[in-house]
């Protein structure tokens, strides 16, 4: 266990290691430069541009570039070119935005698919099943922002309420705490609804596969055979193990806290992460660019290993 | 699909007079048969088909029948179905059809045209970026599965190093130097092949056994690479990549394809694992087939079920990838029309002419739903675990 | 008993997986009733009338004048920020934090010992002082122009000869080393003279009393001595900047407004005004406008209410740079930035304004005062009660920030946002409605097709000016703005005097255009293509994405020279790409781009022929040797009808060689709800509401401190 734990990690450090110079390549060789050094404002003469480029180290070559912005992210003094905010602070900032979404999103996908995928796997074949495919198919398979702006026209115009941002502007003066806290979920509800179309529809699905293949399993048959009521045999005896896979998915979860849809973000007005990470791109902030990047791949290898740890726990028939 | 048909179907009927009377085809088609929304979903994809190719000659050309790129400003956001007024209009800029079939845009061009255009280019945009995605995929999870347990020394990772770095030289404009350490690859290979060629002989140099360390088995090492570049989120990378590159339709294909072949390495990868162990395989090794006849004539055809399915899904999930970017003015830029951008062109008069916004949102909604149902349906068909009934 | 557990178990789960859904789901749609509906947002909350509202794309990035320069940190720092002077209804310039201000020149010449002045001979210094006086007061001089200049002096002073040492660096030609070498100058006599105004003709005229060569003969190179074995050749370039024969120095001199208070209470004075300028200046902070204030020579505090500004040279732009918004010293000078490096725990010597909190809460003197900024979200400013002009008002403005525009739309139509950046297509839909009024006015900005001279066929004239020729720009303003835009033929702001509106728009007439080609030697070949010598009329338009207007404007020329048989092909870029890879190192053929003009008829970076390198903005690479003297002309010209006389001439020299197609300067356009209106308060303390007017050169937002929104419209809106 311990000698497992020990080789992911180390693994996992490695493949870190790869991702950051991959990314900072990525970043650097592309054509562009920081706004900061666009000489397409008149103002700017050459000088300036040049104490840009010095400012920010883009006169140095690129593996002093590279370790520069390595020793700058793991002092945590790395700042944002646009702003001279410090980096993590944005990113921490962004990721209190977007966490209630990600919670309210996951919360629904989670109990959404699993009572769907069943009924869906008992039924298999008979109307319910057929529905329910085509049902999640069809949410997966509207352009997001369309979906979007149908949804927005659609509330708008028959409720009258608003829709966008996180909160509804200006209630925050002098409303009570339940009103404020109704208005925020509220406002969670439709884009993280729009979040969790895809998950709903992938996850319903995995988990009515997990479930056929359960119940072709042999002791179902015999659980079945020895005349159970198939309630029982459904919900009790083919559940628990085809319920087994899906604890180790808490761990694949995690790097959706960081990842945030910029598409989504942008029409509901919701200042998250992937709103930050675009804009970023479109500015060449390098630094939260590389930022955001090493952070979503910390977590996503944060994850596989949790998610291996947990199938470790959960399945007494692998021992490492 | 035809590839493994024909490559099972004739290997049954030489060696197996049991083999069953029916074809696998014959089979999985009577099972396909049985789900009806993937039947749906095929029959749409044939229409769509047919109309992407259709579209293709009907817009291209020097005088097409449908000219997606004709501007006829005083005709803008006329409704569908709506007809020219011919007195503003030269000759050849009356539609085709003799009314707008679909309307037209805020430049006046007719959304019928663009339609039959955007079909087909948003068709190449899936199909190409889905196979470089497959083909990549299968390549490394191949590799991976097959010659896993081969080892990559020392020697191996010195050169790829000199290569990777005089390619980045040379991009980076420093050509001479770059181009010094290309040229050691040759010079390398030569070497290389003189060792073996004197195989017999023992090398006992210190540093000549360091060169013949085992470093990492292959298998590692793609499985590293996919862990690498599952560590980016996709649309991120793909968004990052497009957006620092120069726009343009090969790009998009390229980058959505580099971005996505991880899923089909995995699935090969396993497959591998498991076929290779199979009677089967060692009955066609102690032939004496060669590695790649084994695999391609042999493994390929077993292994392909989940790659299709992931394929027929990819292609769904490329279209709403370009739509997507096309959303944030990253998508193909014109003079191509693909869905994604007529829909986000589209977009902004959703007041004053809806249809701009609802026929390419509904025609891309019903096209990816028909791939993901035809999809979901070659899984079934495929997948014997779920084929039992009870 | 183990079977009923079971069952239970099982009724458990299956319960559990029925109900958890269905009770998220309510309480989640439950949510609904406590969200306030736009109606008790806007009708139900009085506050809201208080307040105005505007959307933008996207956030700020810095709030200090001195860092940024983006429009949405701007149109903030506007509000919060004051400048010395600004532009009033007919563009004039108007005291803000400045009554009033004195522009006058101090001009110097050396003393030229060998040069002969006619009816005087050689002269030291002191003669030529008098004779200089005496000419002025004799007032016999038949040239008239010798005349103005000479009224101008109002003093001469004599400067005695000084001898100096400067370091200067020098690249060693034979080892390429760079080391510093000393110059000794030893300058001769030089005369001051104060002129009542900037004259630039003033040395000219003055040789006319002085001798036609008095000032090209004085030879600088004789005065500089170096230490070292530095050839002779060097000194001489030397000798031009560091002994100059004559030299401009336009002054402006400020008087400043007593009593203005900064947000936090503390005086504002002249020191202010030499800290603002001193921190653009400062390398340390990187500011993007130290290109406005590189002639500035020095500020200098006369007293606390006067601050004297001289510049090196003539340069006529400089009066506009002072509405630069005024940095508080007290918060951000030396001491206070040590003071606020060492609070943080950071290195006191690196810590520069950039990395200052001031830059998130800023302080100034503008009609309101900075509440609040959250990222990406909002901006909230408060009305400044102190403020010199009176308080607006509006208790609020409010700047948030909606990235769509579709919501942006909508959140408008539903009243929780009173203005934003409306589309043309929106105002043509919003016009009709009753509840809303509809301004427009001719922008500041332009756009244009630019040709790359430097590629063949572009050189020619005749093949620009047919380019132009075969686009209907008419019916692009017509249809694509809908109306919300105006021809233009050159590069002038259109409502200032330098637009020189003699000059004809380029006619749509593809006919013309065709003949015009064959004069050029392009000749239709069976399938309809032009060609010349078997080559085919075809090259590659490209501009940025994310802009529609220009997006569409593509697609319209694409088409439109295809109608005439070019084969063009289209690329959109993404903007940074577009500019550094393709503008800037010149690899295009023609582009689609915008110019956003200041009022300020300076050419020189886009027009001038000097500016044609990479990285540099007249990309096109336009040159002429006239155009050029008039671009430096008036750069140096005070005298504003002359300026307007030469700008007219640049304006028909570049109409005339068509380097861009100019296509149209689009007009802002901004709907408001109509219960938005002018309140003025008389002196007898009558309250008046007026409707909003836009100003003569279509400013609607002039008066923003005025605007208040009333509860009902009111009824000079039926009337008028």
């Amino acid at each position: 266990m311990i000698s497992f734990i020990g080789r992911s990690v180390i693994q996992k450090i490695i493949t870190l290691f790869f991702v950051s110079i991959v990314s900072f390549l990525i970043i650097h060789i592309a054509p562009g430069k920081p706004s900061q050094v666009d000489p397409m404002n008149p103002k700017f003469t050459p000088e300036v541009v040049e104490r840009f480029q010095k400012e920010f180290h883009l006169d140095k070559p690129l593996h002093v570039q590279y370790l520069y912005f390595y020793r700058d992210l793991f002092t945590g003094e790395t700042v944002s070119w646009k702003d001279n905010q410090s980096v993590l602070k944005k990113i921490w900032e962004r990721f209190l935005n977007s966490l209630p979404l990600f919670i309210v999103g996951t919360i629904i996908t989670w109990t959404l698919s699993f009572p769907i995928g069943i009924r869906s796997a008992i039924f298999r074949g008979q109307f319910y099943d057929r529905s329910a495919t085509f049902l999640s198919y069809l949410l997966i398979s509207i352009p997001g922002f369309f979906f979007a702006y149908v949804l927005i026209i659609f509330v708008v115009n028959q409720f009258h309420v608003p829709v966008i941002g996180m909160e509804t502007f200006g209630i925050g003066d002098g409303a009570s705490l339940p009103h404020i806290f109704m208005d925020r979920i509220w406002h969670l509800l439709l884009p993280s609804l729009l979040g969790a179309t895809g998950g709903i529809a992938v996850l319903s699905r995995y988990v009515r596969s997990q479930m056929l293949e359960v119940e072709g399993q042999d002791y179902i048959r015999t659980a079945r055979a020895k005349g159970l009521p198939p309630e029982q045999v459904h919900y009790k005896h083919a559940l628990r193990n085809a319920l087994l896979p899906f604890v180790t998915m808490f761990g694949l979860i995690l790097p959706g806290l960081i990842g945030g849809s910029v598409i989504i973000e942008s029409i509901f007005s919701w200042p998250g992460m992937g709103r930050m990470a675009y804009e970023a791109i479109l500015a060449r902030d390098y630094p939260v660019i590389l930022t955001v990047n090493f952070v979503s791949a910390v977590l996503v290898l944060a994850g596989t290993f949790i998610s291996d740890l947990l199938y470790l726990i959960v399945d007494p028939r692998i021992r490492l | 699909m035809n590839i493994e048909e024909n490559g099972f179907t004739e290997d049954f009927q030489l060696e197996t007079p049991l083999a069953p009377k029916q074809t696998r085809l014959q089979e999985f088609w009577l099972l396909f048969r049985q789900n009806r929304l993937a039947i749906l979903g095929l029959f749409i994809f044939i229409i769509f088909f047919c109309c992407a190719v259709a579209g293709l000659f009907m817009t291209s050309g020097p005088d097409p029948l449908f000219d997606p790129a004709m501007i006829r400003l005083q005709e803008k956001l006329r409704p569908p179905l709506a007809k020219p007024n011919l007195d503003s209009l030269r000759h050849e800029e009356i539609p085709y059809l003799g009314f707008y079939l679909m309307g037209t845009d805020d430049l006046g061009r007719d959304v019928f045209a663009r339609m039959l255009q955007g079909a087909w280019v948003s068709l190449t945009v899936g199909f190409v970026a889905v196979g470089i995605s497959v083909l990549i995929g299968i390549f490394m999870g191949g590799i991976a599965g097959y010659f896993g347990q081969h080892h990559v020394r020392v020697h191996h990772i010195l050169m790829m190093l000199v290569l990777i770095s005089g390619a980045v030289l040379v991009t980076a404009n420093f050509i001479r130097s770059g181009a010094v350490l290309l040229c050691l690859i040759p010079a390398y290979l030569f070497y290389s092949l003189r060792i073996q060629n004197r195989s017999g002989e023992k090398t006992s140099s210190l540093w000549a056994k360091f060169l013949y360390i085992n470093a990492v088995s292959i298998d590692t090492l793609i499985m590293r690479l996919v862990d690498i570049m599952l560590c980016f989120p996709s649309f991120f990378l793909i968004l990052t990549v497009v957006a620092l590159l120069p726009a343009s339709i090969y790009n998009i294909m390229i980058v959505i394809g580099l971005t996505s072949w991880m899923g089909t390495t995995r699935f090969v990868r396993a497959e591998f694992l498991s076929l290779r162990e199979q009677d089967f395989v060692a009955a066609v090794k102690t032939l004496g087939a060669g590695n790649f006849r084994i695999i391609f004539r042999h493994m390929m055809p077993n292994a392909i079920a989940p790659v299709l399915v992931s394929a027929t899904i990819g292609i769904a999930t490329a279209i709403l990838t370009e739509a997507g970017l096309s959303f944030l003015g990253f998508g193909v830029p014109p003079p191509h029309a693909t869905w994604g951008n007529i829909l986000s062109d589209g977009k902004n008069f959703i007041f004053d002419a809806p249809w701009l916004t609802f026929i390419p949102g509904i025609a891309i909604l019903i096209v990816v739903l028909s791939f993901n149902l035809f999809g979901e349906g070659l899984r079934d068909v495929l997948n014997p675990k779920l084929r039992e009934r009870h | 008993m183990q079977r009923s557990h079971f069952e239970i178990a099982t009724m458990t789960i299956r319960r559990f997986l029925i109900f958890a859904p269905i009770l998220l789901i309510i309480v989640l749609l439950q949510s609904y009733f406590w969200v306030p509906t736009y109606d008790e947002q806007t009708k139900g909350n009085p506050e809201r009338l208080n307040e105005y509202i505007t959307g933008s794309i996207g956030d700020a990035s810095l709030l200090n004048p001195i860092l940024t320069a983006d429009s949405a940190s701007s149109s903030i720092e506007n509000m919060v920020f004051e400048g010395l002077i600004d532009r009033d209804e007919q563009l004039r310039f108007r005291g803000r934090l400045a009554t009033s201000w004195e522009v006058f020149e101090e001009a110097y010449f050396y003393v030229n010992p060998s040069a002969d002045i006619p009816r005087l001979g050689r002269a030291d210094p002191e003669t030529l002082v008098d004779f200089i006086k005496k000419a002025k007061q004799k007032n016999q001089t038949k040239n008239r122009e010798l005349k103005d200049s000479l009224g101008f002096i109002t003093d001469i002073f004599v400067l005695p000869p000084k001898t100096s040492w400067v370091t200067k660096p020098f690249k060693d030609p034979t080892t390429g080393k760079q080391k510093n070498i000393n110059i000794r100058i030893r300058a001769p006599a030089r005369i001051k003279l104060i002129l009542n105004r900037v004259d630039p003709d003033f040395f000219q005229n003055l040789s006319l009393l002085l001798g036609k060569n008095y000032f090209e003969s004085f030879n600088g190179k004789t005065y500089l001595m170096s230490d070292s074995e530095m050839e002779k050749v060097k000194l001489e370039s030397y000798a031009g900047e560091l002994l100059p024969a004559i030299e401009h120095n336009p002054v402006l001199l400020f008087h400043l407004r007593p009593g203005v208070r900064f947000h936090d209470g503390h005086l504002f004075d002249a020191y202010d005004v030499k800290f603002t300028y001193e921190s653009i200046m400062n390398p340390k902070n990187l500011s993007p406008r130290i290109a406005d204030y590189e002639p500035v020579k020095s500020v200098t505090v006369i007293n606390p209410l006067t601050v004297k500004i001289v510049y090196k040279r003539l340069y006529s732009p400089a009066m506009g740079t002072w509405g630069m918004g005024i940095l508080p010293e007290h918060l951000l000078n030396h001491n206070a930035l040590k003071e606020e490096a060492h609070r943080l725990g950071k290195d006191s010597n690196t810590f520069s304004m950039r990395q200052s909190r001031f830059n998130r809460h800023p302080v100034g003197c503008g009609p309101f005062r900075f509440q609040e900024w959250k990222s990406d979200q909002y901006i909230i400013l408060n009305r400044f009660d102190g403020y010199w002009e009176g308080p607006p008002n509006y208790n609020k403005y409010v700047f948030r920030v909606i990235p769509d525009r579709l919501t942006q739309e909508m959140e408008f139509y539903a009243g929780t946002i009173d203005g934003y950046d409306v589309q043309p297509h929106q105002v043509k839909r919003l016009e009709k409605d009753q509840r809303f009024q509809s301004f427009s006015g001719t922008a500041f900005g332009y756009t244009y097709i630019g040709y790359n001279i430097r590629r063949k066929p572009f050189d020619d004239p005749r093949v620009r000016r047919a380019l132009g020729m075969a686009i209907d720009v008419d019916k692009i303003i017509d249809y694509v703005l809908y109306g919300q835009g105006e021809r233009i033929t050159g590069p002038f702001v259109k409502q200032t005097d330098y637009y020189n509106h003699n000059i004809e728009p380029v006619p749509y007439d593809p006919q013309g255009a065709l003949t015009l080609l064959a004069a050029a030697g392009w000749k239709p070949d069976k399938q309809g293509w032009l060609t010349k010598d078997g080559n085919k009329f075809q090259f590659t338009l490209i501009t940025n994405n994310g802009n529609d207007l220009r997006k569409a404007i593509l697609a319209i020329a694409q088409d439109a020279w295809k109608q005439i048989g070019m084969d063009v092909h289209t690329d959109l870029l993404e903007w940074s790409v577009f500019i550094q890879e393709r503008v800037n190192k010149a690899d295009f053929d023609a582009l689609i781009l915008g110019w956003q003009m200041g009022i300020d008829p300076d050419l020189y970076q886009i027009w001038h022929s000097s500016q044609t390198n990479p990285y540099q903005l007249n990309f096109v690479s336009f040159k002429n040797k006239e155009a050029d003297d008039l671009i430096i002309k008036i750069r140096q010209e005070y005298n504003h009808n002359r300026q307007v006389r030469y700008c007219h001439r640049l304006h028909e020299i570049i109409a005339k060689e068509q380097p861009y197609t100019f296509l149209y300067v689009g007009k802002w356009t901004a709907v408001l709800d109509k219960r938005i209106v002018i309140k003025t308060i008389d002196d007898a303390g009558n309250i008046r509401y007026e409707k909003i007017k836009p100003t003569k050169t279509g400013n609607y937002s002039f008066y923003f401190n005025k605007w208040i929104k009333l509860p009902e419209a009111p009824g000079f809106m039926l009337e008028g």
